[in-house]
């Protein structure tokens, strides 16, 4: 379970940090956007790590990992953007981070 | 008795919320993408020359040079591509420069006397210097927005001109 936690905290640093990166740098539009997202990111990963009621937070990480994802496959299939390799590289690291965040949320709620 | 959050097996309440995820996550999609499908970046192409006033600059004591179109709008994210000619009728030179942050890429052109071709290639420079009948590519990224000056360095402060950045 400390593994998963840490994975977790690991994963949503690198998240927040892309994110923070592609609104400071890639993003022609709606970088506020991806400043929140990131810091909502990194906030989590501090949540996640000092195991802050983590049956609650630990589920809402997967959710918003999860609702990011969903936006950001509807957007591209609507308009044809955010498909680059920053983006795509964010979203393969938020598709390992759900899978992490369900294994920790179980491996939880069995203790 | 367990009550709400705690009733739920952990396999209900990841159900229940990767399915809250992904229907919210696509109407905030729908929504975004809705709204920058109009605004996307693209491609805005200007046709951009000197022109001189009909005034004696000696009287005034400024030059009488000026942009046409001294305004480009775009949004940010936009690429501009400019395409500037040297139109004076005597050999005079002009210069296409931005104010920081903004830099420029750009190909100058000969003139037909020069026999044509390629002057010379710039990536990332502030500006660059076109003489007599002389063209040039200028191409850029709109990626900040406000309002920046672009100016001839030769003839100030008249041929001054705008890049307004919506964002």
């Amino acid at each position: 379970m400390k593994f998963l936690r840490w994975s977790a905290v690991a994963l949503l640093l690198v998240t927040g940090i892309i994110d923070l990166y592609y609104g400071n740098s890639f993003a022609g539009f709606y970088e506020n956007l991806w400043y929140v997202m990131g810091g909502i990111y990194v906030f989590a990963a501090l949540v996640i790590a000092a195991n802050i009621e983590p049956r609650f937070s630990q589920l809402t990480v997967f959710a918003y990992t999860v609702f990011l994802w969903s936006v950001w496959a509807t957007v591209a299939l609507e308009t044809g953007t955010g498909l680059d390799a920053v983006a795509y590289a964010d979203k393969a690291i938020e598709a390992f981070l759900a899978v992490n965040m369900v294994l920790l949320f179980r491996s939880s709620r069995r203790v | 008795m367990k009550s709400g959050f705690r009733s739920l097996s952990t396999g209900r309440l990841l159900i229940v919320a990767a399915v809250i995820a992904i229907i919210s996550g696509a109407s905030v999609g729908l929504g975004v993408g809705y709204v920058i499908h109009y605004d996307a970046p693209t491609t805005r192409t200007f046709y951009m020359f000197d022109r001189s006033l009909p005034f004696n600059e000696s009287v005034f004591g400024y030059p009488h040079d000026t942009f046409v179109p001294d305004t480009i709008t775009v949004n940010k994210g936009d690429h501009v591509l400019i395409h500037f000619a040297d139109i004076e009728s005597t050999p005079e030179g002009h210069t296409f420069t931005m104010d920081a942050p903004y830099t420029l890429s750009a190909v100058v052109y000969k003139n037909v006397t020069q026999g044509g071709g390629v002057a010379g290639t710039f990536t990332d420079v502030p500006g660059v210097i076109l003489g007599q009948s002389q063209t040039a590519t200028i191409t850029f990224t709109a990626n900040w927005a406000g309002t920046f000056r672009f100016y001839c360095a030769i003839h100030q402060p008249t041929m001054t001109g705008y890049l307004v950045v919506i964002g």
